[in-house]
């Protein structure tokens, strides 16, 4: 049997802050080593400086994933030495002296498959490292510590997964709970990160480091049990070892084990004493925590009649669910969500693409009541939804500009079909014997209308003059 | 002298310590007999007791704000490179 | 010019303006020139010290608010960092180091107008007792220049005793202040774990140590603490202890107070003069109306070996960032791998540091941390509880501070057991986070001897009471310098 367990690593980057200092939480797209600081540079005399939101925000994560969360947690100093870790130690947490880490043991569902989790545990993220130069000789490593004390929080599940399949699933569900909760942004570029831990037939178990997205970490874990099974069908032994994702050519490598990585020494961060966070702590994290994914799910399709796939959609993902839960009302909320899942989503599917819409969730609603209301067609609707994404000018503006308003004037659209049937006089003869003929008849009011013509009064009115 | 604590394994912790050691005998031997005097704490028969660590209520943390550091802090540093810290080759 | 006067002395000469600070802080000066050869109390003295004092005067002059220290010169030893100075630790590694921020309490005490006039010797790190560590050669105690001033704060102490400053900033991780204050006839205090900020104290041993005054008069002690005490935010340690005014009500006296002599502190291997200077400290708190009786702490015989457990446990992960890479002095990389050059660079630390490294990485690590470390937790829990019983029915312990006399340079430094055993009274008072100040008590044989006065938690200002009712019992011989 296949067993497949995961070291998560997630960053809160939805804080403001370090872990441990006043720099940036969010060190991208800034020149190297501009986002540091005495604390984060570790340099001598500096203290770490704790992070309030950051417990609070890795609280809500184990809250969510049904760990249990102690009255008080504590932090460890994991001990190597490493040019990207300016103490050459990382504060971490640890469950050595009773259970202080920031989430205990815990459990999730997927589908059927129920992932145990081992911990949860906040720690700061290291520096980053850049090799230079070719030869070896004057090979040189440049270092940015911009990353340095960043907030990361590490989920550790048991060995509980049986396939690359079951990966992906908990991956998703994972992501997309991390998002809702507001703690961390999934699709920024390292944000997400994973070791996992590989191991067939009950035989020694293999750990895979570096693995830098959730995508690749799917494919690991793939290449992994392949090629464990390839060595055992030849009756070569698999060895207990540690092993790189080298996510350049997508494999995974043995690597010498470090001297000193064999022993970190961890004993208690004496700079942090330990923090309290009382029952009524967690009751008001608990009370400020947004609604989990599975109840949104279940509110749309109860209350407002969204069938389970398109509510499984919408529920799943905070930006369309929270552009949906601030524009619907009882009347609209279904015709939003078609909009939504329909067409939104393929014109909003990239990070840049959302960061750059500017839409926002009164057009939504507008859109969904000139739809119920028949002042404009699905069509024109999606026409609409481009424009306003890209000009963010009110609905009524570019109904206007773009002449989107459907021809609904009786005379008017009266006048638009006695064209047709002039031109068509074949497929008016034809539709006394034959009902369909009729449908046809309306594609041609549409082309002349560029699609705004009401389909509903189209049919009444084709239908009283074919009469 | 300490039987339980051989001298490879000092010369082992002064590697895991990053310290190149040349005079071996100057450290070992004080080493041991620092090792030695704490085998006394054997005899505090203190296995039982708990640790006792001072504890600080969350909110008396730090509110997360970023304020950005005064000074260009790379420019006091040593070893830099445009604007990275150098460091020696990984291998 | 008089050097030889008290901080609160000092204030109200310049305030009353019979000295002016310029005056004073180049005699100081003159006095560090004239004796500092002999003594090395100073790693670095500042030269803007002068100019700094005639802007204060200037102060004065036009009326303009000055801070209360009023240009007091004060030394700081050189694991406490001033911004754009350097901070050496006493270490080669960090002979070229230049802090880019100031400390806390240096932050603190320039804005109340002092003048910090050089920085001041230390065995390298802070890890000793004598002062005989520092990479930069040994401070000699101003009583007896073959004698060791104490350590690791000697320089602050001998700077105090012998006048080149009105007052010092040490640090104590396991009597580091009080046993130079003790050993160079001074005030020395450590402070509850927390009063103090750490911010800018290059760490030793984190979990224990303190910044803490070396005066020449308990009534100064309190005047600096009211100035660098209190809440710090860059320090998630600090404590608010609800101490208000440390000086206010410092005559209260100890009548009726109940005082608890540790037994342990005054048996085996103490020095005779030193016990027979105990007794008499003994009568005299007792001339003063206080009630003393023996007390037994169980766990002061595990203590030594706990504290250097735990203190070598934090030093190894404390001292690993000194690594050469981001700041430390010239030696290229090229040719070397990370682990190589590293461990090369490193080798630039004395022998007693590399021994406490080698030590803290022996003891916390995955064979041995249930044997040595965790053991030296429990002993430390343990001797918490015990104090803290004692203090249930004591108002103050007493002990000597040091339970030998001054010896001289080179006499122990061989000896690691000999020099553990003479920290075996002040470590008490840093493994259980309590206040504890040594004052001068007497002189044997022209050396100093020092009382140890220590009380519960947050009772700093009442601890300051007792050293006061104590030192106004004392009548000293001035320093033979
Ligand atoms: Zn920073």
């Amino acid at each position: 049997m296949t067993k497949i367990g995961l070291e998560i690593h997630c960053q809160l980057t939805k804080l403001e802050s370090k872990l441990f200092c006043p720099c940036k939480a969010n060190y991208r797209d800034n020149e190297p080593n501009s986002n540091i600081c005495p604390i984060c540079m570790g340099l001598p005399g500096t203290l770490p400086r704790l992070n309030q939101k950051a417990i609070e925000k890795a609280t809500l994560i184990a809250m969510a994933l049904n760990c249990s969360t102690p009255e008080k947690i504590a932090f460890f100093r994991k001990n190597y030495f490493y040019p990207d870790l300016p103490k050459n130690f990382q504060i971490t947490q640890l469950n050595i002296y009773g259970d202080t880490s920031i989430g205990g043991i815990g459990e999730i569902t997927i589908g059927e498959k129920k992932i145990r989790i081992t911990r949860i545990q906040l720690e700061e993220d290291p520096g980053r490292l850049i090799y230079e130069g070719s030869s070896s000789k004057n090979q040189i490593t440049l270092v940015d510590y911009n990353r340095a004390g960043t907030p990361l929080v590490e989920i550790v599940t048991e060995p509980d997964f049986e396939n690359p399949k079951q990966v992906r699933d908990f991956l998703k569900v994972l992501s997309d709970l991390l998002e809702n909760l507001d703690v961390s942004d999934p699709s920024l570029e390292g944000a997400m990160r994973a070791d996992a831990n590989v191991s067939i037939l009950g035989g020694n178990k293999v750990e895979i480091k570096n693995i830098n997205s959730f995508h690749d970490l799917e494919k690991a874990v793939h290449f992994e049990i392949t090629r464990q099974e390839s060595l055992h069908s030849r009756n070569i032994p698999i060895v207990q070892e540690t092993r790189h994702w080298d996510d350049q050519r997508k494999i995974t490598i043995s690597s010498r084990s470090k001297e000193g990585d064999l022993d970190y020494r961890y004993f208690l961060e004496g700079d942090i004493p330990w923090i309290k966070i009382g029952i009524d702590v967690q009751e008001k994290l608990k009370s400020t925590m947004p609604e989990s994914i599975v109840s949104k799910k279940e509110r749309y399709v109860k209350n407002y009649g969204i069938p389970e796939q398109v509510a499984e959609v919408l529920s799943s993902d905070k930006y369309y669910s929270d552009l949906f839960d601030e524009s619907h009302n009882q009347t609209n909320a279904k015709e939003i969500s078609n909009i939504i899942t329909t067409d939104l989503m393929g014109l909003a599917d990239t990070r840049e693409k959302r960061e750059q819409s500017k839409l926002n969730s009164s057009h939504l609603s507008d859109l969904a009541d000139a739809i119920l209301s028949g002042k404009l067609t699905r069509n024109s609707a999606k026409n609409a939804l481009y424009e306003i994404i890209k000009s963010g000018k009110e609905l009524s503006t570019i109904i206007s500009e773009l002449d989107l308003g459907n021809v609904s004037d009786k005379n008017k659209l009266e006048e638009i079909i006695k064209q047709v049937m002039l031109e068509e006089p074949q497929a008016v003869e034809e539709s006394k014997s034959n009902p369909q003929t009729i449908n046809f008849l309306v594609g041609k009011v549409m082309q002349k209308t560029r699609g705004k013509a009401d389909p509903q009064l189209t049919l009444e009115l084709l239908k009283k003059n074919l009469d | 002298m300490n039987k339980l604590v051989t001298e490879e394994e000092i010369e082992l912790v002064a590697k895991f310590m990053k310290i190149d050691v040349h005079d071996h005998k100057e450290y070992v031997e004080k080493v041991h007999s620092m090792i030695d005097f704490f085998n006394i704490l054997d005899s505090a028969g203190v296995e039982d007791e708990e640790i006792i660590i001072a504890d600080l209520p969350l909110s008396k943390l730090r509110e997360d704000m970023h304020i950005p550091y005064e000074d260009n802090l790379i420019e006091k540093l040593k070893n830099f490179k445009g604007n990275y810290v150098r460091a020696p080759k990984m291998i | 010019m008089n050097l030889k006067i008290s901080a609160l002395e000092f204030i109200e000469e310049v305030k009353t303006g019979n000295i002016s600070v310029e005056d004073f802080i180049s005699a100081t000066i003159d006095q560090i020139k004239n004796i500092d050869e002999k003594l090395h109390a100073f790693l670095h003295v500042n030269p803007e010290s002068v100019e700094q004092a005639k802007k204060i005067d200037k102060k004065i002059k036009l009326g303009e608010k000055v801070g209360s220290c009023f240009g007091m010169p004060i030394s700081i030893k050189d694991n406490i960092c001033i911004k754009n100075s350097k901070t050496t630790c006493a270490s080669k590694m960090l002979e070229n180091f230049t802090a880019p921020y100031d400390a806390t309490v240096i932050s603190k005490l320039k804005e109340q107008d002092a003048i910090f006039v050089g920085k001041v010797n230390l065995d390298e790190f802070a890890m000793g007792l004598t002062t005989e560590f520092s990479a930069f050669g040994p401070s000699r105690n101003p009583w007896n220049t073959d004698y060791v001033p104490g350590g690791s704060s000697g320089g602050s102490a001998v700077s105090v005793s012998a006048f080149e400053c009105v007052a010092s900033l040490g640090s104590d991780t396991g009597g580091s202040v009080r046993n130079p204050a003790s050993f160079c006839s001074t005030v020395g205090y450590k402070p509850t774990y927390g009063l103090i900020s750490r911010y800018g104290l290059i760490s030793y041993a984190n979990s224990i140590e303190q910044i803490g005054p070396i005066t020449r008069t308990v009534k100064d002690t309190a005047f600096l603490l009211n100035i660098i005490s209190g809440l710090d935010p860059n320090d998630n340690t600090t404590i608010d202890s609800g101490n208000a005014d440390f000086l206010t009500d410092i005559d209260s006296g100890i009548e009726g107070k109940k005082i608890g002599v540790i037994q342990e502190m005054i048996g085996d291997g103490i020095d005779p003069a030193v016990l027979s200077a105990t007794n008499d400290a003994v009568s005299k708190l007792e001339g003063l109306g206080a009630i003393c009786e023996p007390v037994s702490i169980d766990m002061v015989k595990y203590s030594v070996a706990s504290y250097y457990t735990i203190t070598a446990t934090e030093a190894g992960s404390n001292l690993a960032r000194f690594d050469n890479l981001r700041y430390g002095y010239d030696l290229p990389l090229e040719g070397y791998e990370f682990n190589s050059y590293i461990s090369k660079a490193r080798t630039k630390f004395g022998p007693e540091v590399i021994r406490r490294m080698i030590l803290g990485g022996f003891v916390p690590s995955a064979g041995h941390a249930g044997k040595y470390f965790l053991k030296s937790l429990k002993v430390k829990s343990k001797l918490t509880k015990e104090v803290n019983d004692a203090f249930t029915k004591f108002d103050y312990l007493v002990a000597p501070t040091v339970p030998v006399l001054p010896f001289k340079i080179g006499e122990k430094i061989d000896d690691p057991i000999a020099l553990f055993l003479v920290d075996i009274n002040t470590v008490i008072a840093n493994l259980t986070g309590i206040p504890s100040i040594s004052v001068p008590f007497s002189i044997s044989n022209g050396l100093p001897i020092g009382i140890q006065l220590l009380a519960k938690q947050n009772d700093d200002k009442k601890l300051l009471q007792a050293a006061r009712a104590l030192e106004t019992t004392v009548q000293l011989p001035e320093v033979p310098i």
